[in-house]
């Protein structure tokens, strides 16, 4: 592995995050010790305090928005210290189960803030082309009929272009597509359509039937993307769905990491 | 000492709030905005997109104590058809994805049961000190039913003023919400992708005086760079009028746009529609204007009931009463009963017909609303499909094998069961394409309609001078020069208005039973009256129409297991139809009620799924035809006249 391979690598981040986490509690921050009665609110906290505020307004906050953020921070120092004093964080189901959140949020909050590469994003959307099958286009001319027989004898014989653009029975159905993704197919056509279009050619011919909810339809398709879906547009769609299975993972391989080092007797 | 819990709130804010963040810099504009010059529209609106406007997630006050731990991400991964984890443990997915989604949390205590949930005992024991909050507390430790339990309490307390002290400390209630509600809309953003999938901002504003529901869903039609610059605001112990203020404060300030949906007026005892102000006065022209400026769409039907109209005030329509059941009995938390006398204030069809007299009245029409469906879901869960029905709350998912047999009081007294949910409500918008604008002004022109879950495909246009031979060339475009879509208006000209009229079925649903109008009027006397006319149905040389009605298109549900057949019904119904009943100088309004054939409820596939028996009314109630409702088409008198 190359050093760029490692700093990719989830398991690093985790265990620099442990790290971390380790020496901002021990030697960087403010230790809690809670025997002392003394809160230092320094510029460094106070710079901290403000940078949560504008991250979650979007702006800087006023003086005395900050001061009442500072209060707010005092008091609840006040009461964790005291709180630990009392041991009341011992035997509490609620702290046992933020403690684990908090694991695995550690696991995943470099997911969380990550801004995934170009590359990587390329690399999931290749994994997963198929979940992105609904934005593939397609072009299309449809004619219904009622029954399977009359379309069959709808489709004898009509092989070219140029077959009568009203046959077929009345509907509000469009009787062209251009240009569209399958996803809209779909909504307006159903799954049953959808699936027997992707069995037919797109060689401009007439073909068919294919079964639909609404009756039997003979279809000329006249042109299908032969690329799969563009990565530009899906991108935002992509990041979303990077970022979740990403975290999940994280989960699941920080968790598995800690596990090997445990023998854990299950009575039978 | 200041008895609140929101500090504890702290750590995990911190982190969302990165998560909201982080996505940020990578955002393409076009997912920040309204959508404006995003993606090429249609000339006209092209198909129906459908969408939920009411989903709530684990930031409602209720929803969180009712148990959900499913928040706006997971909602949102849901509504574009991603498989999520549903709080209960069951993997969810809808089977089609849905084009929008509103997140409509309470305003009220947004954010306030997590907080309390994930505080400290001591701290709530202790700090909080309020005897109350620490029973729910503990309630809400114990397990799901005690949490359920808790939060009937709960609602009962805000139905009746109670809530303690700690729930309504509005500072600290403030910062919560300012926290929740900016984390949201980075994450709406995010999930925003102009010509797929619109996330629209929105919240809900529960005022429900003495229990009697007169709830609002609050819905933007903005990015972020506008909705940041508002917060939700609270309903309980306000009044309406403090909405509109709202709504219309934040317009004037970041020149955006705003609307509020009215719903369950079935639950409100008579309040929702008053013939008078709230205060029992008389209604003024102002009132009026500005109701019908703020709320141009009313959501009809969800899962809590449907509230189109009750079958004691249409006594000739025999297809009146779908979902009225357990919900005409009484308000919201069942405090107070209802009485015949209150449904013409609670129901669509009797609101659109004091929207007549009230204009005849007051020169202006505070009840000339479109229709939609949403679900009100609770479980972070927009589904309204029979056979995937996630619930009302999650204390009755799938996992809960016997739901719809259980009493489902949100009060404390008795009256309701889980088989009086509907798994129902998905809103239908004709747009030019799918974005937050477009959706956001399909509400606002009324061009919308309302379906029970399905997916009918329905459009509607009126005019005068429509003729059969429309439907040969290119209709839509005749009906938008030529008339007005559903929602629109047309200004009386002496001669009866014809509806072109076109329904296709849900295409991986069941076939269409029939195509009704409901007209609405004014009498010569300026009574109200109504009548709902069959104008196009399947097999019609088969069902010829008789003094009677049409005769019932048939029952294809085999009842032990929960199957139909498609060999009755019609796929696609469409007429032409000119109302045989015009008189001059009428005020009237009509809509189209699209039946389907039956089918099985979701009562009957959990009976055939989990395998045990309905009984009495649940078995009765366990199949039924689901419907679609548009938005009515007004028959307006010239102004001279009013």
């Amino acid at each position: 592995m190359t050093l760029k391979d490692w700093v990719r690598e989830p398991l690093v981040h985790f265990l620099a995050l442990g790290a971390l986490l380790y020496v901002g509690l021990t030697w960087g921050g403010t230790p809690v010790d809670p025997s002392s009665r003394v809160i230092s609110v320094d510029d460094a906290r106070k710079a901290q305090l403000a940078l949560a505020y504008e991250q979650v307004m979007g702006r800087a906050p006023t003086d005395a928005e900050l001061d009442a953020r500072i209060e707010r921070y005092v008091r609840e120092e006040v009461l964790y210290r005291e709180a630990l004093r009392l041991g009341l964080d011992q035997d509490d189901a609620v702290v046992r189960q933020r403690m684990v959140a908090k694991m695995d949020m550690t696991a995943s909050a470099a997911a969380e803030i990550a801004e995934p590469t170009e590359a990587q994003l390329q690399a999931y959307f290749e994994a997963n082309r198929a979940r992105y099958a609904g934005a593939r286009s397609v072009s299309f001319k449809q004619q219904l009929y009622g029954d399977r027989g009359e379309a069959v004898a709808g489709l004898a014989g009509k092989t070219g272009p140029d077959y009568l653009s009203d046959a077929g029975q009345a509907s509000s159905l469009p009787r062209a597509m251009n240009d569209a993704p399958l996803r809209e197919v779909e909504a307006r056509f159903g799954q049953q359509f959808v699936q027997g279009l992707a069995e037919l050619p797109a060689d401009a011919k007439w073909h068919g039937p294919v079964p639909s909810g609404f009756g039997w339809h003979i279809v000329r398709i006249t042109a299908r993307a032969a690329e799969e879906p563009d990565f530009t547009a899906l991108r935002p769609r992509i990041a979303n769905d990077w970022r979740s299975a990403e975290i999940a993972a994280r989960e699941e391989l920080a968790y598995a990491i800690l596990r090997e080092a445990y023998r854990v007797d299950i009575a039978k | 000492m200041r008895k609140t819990w929101a500090g504890f709130a702290g750590a995990s804010l911190l982190a969302v709030t990165l998560a909201a963040c982080s996505g940020d810099a990578a955002l393409d504009e076009r997912q920040t905005g309204n959508g404006e010059n995003t993606i090429k529209l249609a000339e006209f609106p092209d198909r129906p997109y459908w969408g939920d406007t009411h989903l709530h997630t684990d930031n409602s006050i209720d929803a969180f104590g009712f148990g959900v731990r499913l928040g706006p991400e997971e909602a949102l991964r849901f509504a574009r058809g991603e498989e999520v984890t549903a709080t209960t443990g069951g993997k969810a997915q809808l089977e089609r994805p849905l084009d929008f989604l509103v997140i409509a949390d309470h305003s009220d205590g947004l954010g306030a049961t997590r907080r309390l949930y994930d505080a400290p005992r001591w701290y709530v024991k202790w700090v909080i000190g309020d005897e109350t909050v620490l029973r729910w507390y503990d309630m809400m430790h114990e397990g799901p039913e005690g949490s359920q339990r808790a939060m009937a309490e709960l609602i009962t307390a805000a139905t009746t003023d109670s809530l303690p002290e700690a729930f309504t400390d509005p500072e600290r209630a403030r910062e919560g919400t300012e926290d929740i509600w900016n984390t949201q809309i980075g994450l709406l953003d995010r999930y925003n992708e102009p010509g797929v999938f619109s996330a629209i901002a929105g919240f809900e504003w529960t005022l429900m005086p003495d229990g009697n529901n007169l709830h609002r869903v609050v819905m933007f039609r903005d990015g972020s760079d506008r909705t940041r610059q508002t917060m939700p605001i609270d309903g309980i112990d306000t009044t309406v009028e403090q909405l509109w203020d709202y709504m219309a404060g934040y317009e004037q300030k970041t020149g955006g746009k705003v609307l509020a949906i009215p719903h369950n007026a079935n639950v409100s005892n008579g309040l929702m529609f008053e013939m008078t102000m709230a205060d029992g006065s008389p209604m003024t022209a102002e009132y009026a204007a500005r109701r019908a400026a703020a709320e141009p769409v009313m959501e009809v039907t969800q899962i809590k009931g449907d509230s189109e109209t009750h079958p004691l005030l249409s006594p000739n329509d025999e297809m009146a009463g779908f979902g009225v059941k357990g919900w005409e009995l009484g308000n919201l938390p069942l405090t107070a009963t209802s009485t015949p006398d209150m449904y013409a204030g609670s129901y669509a069809r009797s609101a659109l017909l004091r929207g007549l007299s009230l204009e005849a009245r007051l020169g202006v029409n505070p009840y000339a609303f479109g229709m939609i469906g949403s679900t009100d879901s609770h479980t972070g869960l927009a589904t309204a499909d029979e056979d995937n029905f996630f619930g009302k709350h999650t204390g009755n998912e799938p996992a809960y094998k016997d739901r719809a047999m259980q009493p489902q009081n949100l009060g404390t007294r008795q009256g309701r069961f889980g088989w009086h949910y509907l798994a129902g409500g998905y809103a239908a918008a004709w747009a030019r394409g799918n974005t937050r604008a477009e959706i956001f002004d399909a509400f606002k022109r009324r061009e919308v309609y309302a379906t029970t879950g399905p997916r009918m495909t329905v459009r509607i246009f009126g005019g005068f001078d429509f003729t059969e031979k429309d439907w040969n060339g290119d209709w839509v475009r005749a009906g938008y020069t030529r008339g007005v879509p559903m929602g629109g208006e047309l200004t009386d000209k002496g001669a009866a208005p014809t509806l072109l009229i076109s329904a296709l079925k849900d295409p991986d649903g069941a076939n269409l039973d029939r195509v009704q109008v409901v007209k609405g009027w004014l009498d010569a006397s300026g009574a109200a009256q109504e009548r709902v006319y069959d104008v196009v149905w399947s097999d019609m040389d088969k069902r010829p129409r008789t003094a009677k009605g049409v005769s019932p298109v048939g029952d294809t549900v085999n009842r032990d297991k929960a199957t139909y057949t498609n060999t009755i019904g019609a796929p696609e119904l469409r007429t032409t139809w000119t109302d045989p009943d015009y008189a001059n100088g009428q005020r009237a309004f009509y809509y189209v009620r699209v039946l389907e054939i039956p089918t099985p409820r979701w009562t009957l596939f959990d009976a055939v799924r989990f395998g045990f028996k309905l009984t009495g009314d649940a078995l009765k109630d366990a199949v039924a035809q689901e419907r679609a409702y548009t938005s009515p088409i007004w028959l307006k008198q010239p102004k001279a006249t009013t």
